[in-house]
């Protein structure tokens, strides 16, 4: 219970001002929740000041251009160490995002992505990638078709395909078969033949890589491409 | 009055060709918008908007391939804001107030993606007493002072703080019990 910090949040918000932090309780954060939505639903006040787009664009143009010149800074502030971390926990999810965007974009449902985020595209067509005897027991092929890059191999006589496409920032990875694993040649991160993560070096693991639909029909093995989303209006 | 939310015009300045973007400034132009509004839609001010859509384009561009699709890109920036969005509710109230789910169906640009406060606090208004609602528009929809918003509704200063404590209240409860 913290009536009063609760008080000063919303008066801050109805003020406009920067609201101060503070601890809540279950029922206090629900009051906030609602004086957000209160405050966001205003008509045409959510839009930002056209001083402050300014002010972030020559902020970008100057990390934009200074990138290869600057050093990192000695002693970062607070907020420094914040963004810093936030890249990383973005470029960790920035593959993946990208990935199943592809797939998520225009197929009206939500696909079960639960953890190894398998996908279940409903527009699409079914595309051969090789045929059932190039794909032995063990060989892990790959593939390259429309939007899709992959790897299709053979386990106890069925085909299994998981996307070839590093989570982490969606490099091409490549089957180092000696080892038995994927490897991604940008952050050194390596992928079982299941798609699981076996090695990585960032702040973040990356995810497993989405297992695609595939089959085999008359002596090939087909697997499911989405229909590329068509550029938002 | 809610209902025109859906009109506010929205820039369309797109320097794309084959759904790819030429540069980071077109990555930026094309994207600040509705990144800040997602945020805002969640924070409800300005001042931590402002901070936070600073985070997501100052941590996302450096990273991000240009070659990259549109969509790609838009994924990419809400992923990111999610991520900013749940780091800055873990340093200011210790826990989640609200968030950017990723399991949006619409494109991350469209209006229901970016927010739903409007038909959620309309239903919501709907459902109050009415001199709970009308202390909840004059106060937060209207942006009246509690001063304004007593005379408005005849009754003291005093007792137009705590219809607004009460209103606020009720209305939490109310939502949360639609989301159980």
């Amino acid at each position: 219970m913290n009536a009063r910090g609760l008080r000063r949040y919303i008066d801050d918000l109805l003020r406009g001002r920067r609201p101060r932090p503070f601890h809540p309780d279950d029922f206090e954060a629900a009051q906030i929740r609602t004086a957000i939505d209160l405050r966001a639903a205003r008509l045409g006040g959510d839009a930002p000041s056209e001083g402050f787009l300014a002010d972030l664009r020559s902020r970008l143009s100057a990390q934009m251009n200074n990138e290869a010149v600057t050093p990192p800074r000695m002693s970062p502030t607070r907020r420094q160490v914040i963004v810093g971390t936030s890249a990383a926990a973005a470029a960790a999810v920035a593959g993946v995002s990208a990935d199943r965007l592809l797939f998520r974009e225009h197929t009206g449902e939500s696909p079960t992505t639960a953890n190894s985020g398998e996908l279940v595209p409903n527009k699409g067509t079914w595309r051969a990638v090789a045929s059932s005897a190039d794909v032995a027991e063990g060989e892990m092929h790959q593939f390259e078709v429309g939007p899709l890059i992959g790897f299709v191999r053979r386990v106890d006589g069925r085909a299994e395909a998981i996307s070839g496409v590093c989570t982490h920032q969606g490099c091409r990875l490549w089957f180092d078969k000696p080892d038995g694993s994927l490897r991604c040649p940008c952050h050194t991160t390596s992928f079982t033949p299941t798609g699981q993560v076996l090695t990585h070096q960032l702040p973040i693991a990356p995810r497993p890589l989405p297992r695609l639909e595939v089959r085999e029909v008359d002596g090939s093995i087909e697997v499911f491409v989405p229909t590329p989303p068509s550029q938002p209006s | 009055m809610m209902a025109q939310h859906d009109r506010v015009p929205r820039p369309m300045l797109r320097v794309v060709s084959d759904g790819r973007y030429a540069t980071w400034a077109d990555v930026y132009q094309d994207n600040a918008t509705w990144v800040y509004r997602t945020i805002y839609a969640r924070v409800g001010n300005h001042a931590d908007a402002e901070d936070l859509t600073a985070e997501v384009f100052l941590a996302a561009l450096r990273p991000l391939r240009i070659s990259a699709t549109v969509a790609e890109v838009r994924a990419y920036l809400r992923a990111t804001a999610r991520t900013v969005l749940a780091a800055h509710w873990r340093e200011t109230l210790g826990r989640e107030i609200t968030s950017i789910d990723d399991s949006a169906l619409a494109a991350p640009d469209s209006e229901e993606a970016i927010s739903t406060a409007p038909q959620q606090v309309r239903g919501l208004l709907e459902r109050l007493p009415d001199n709970y609602r009308r202390v909840l528009q004059l106060r937060f929809l209207e942006s009246r002072s509690i001063k304004e918003s007593a005379a408005e509704l005849g009754i003291s200063v005093a007792n137009a703080k705590v219809l607004q404590h009460r209103a606020l209240r009720l209305a939490a409860q109310m939502n949360e019990k639609d989301e159980r």
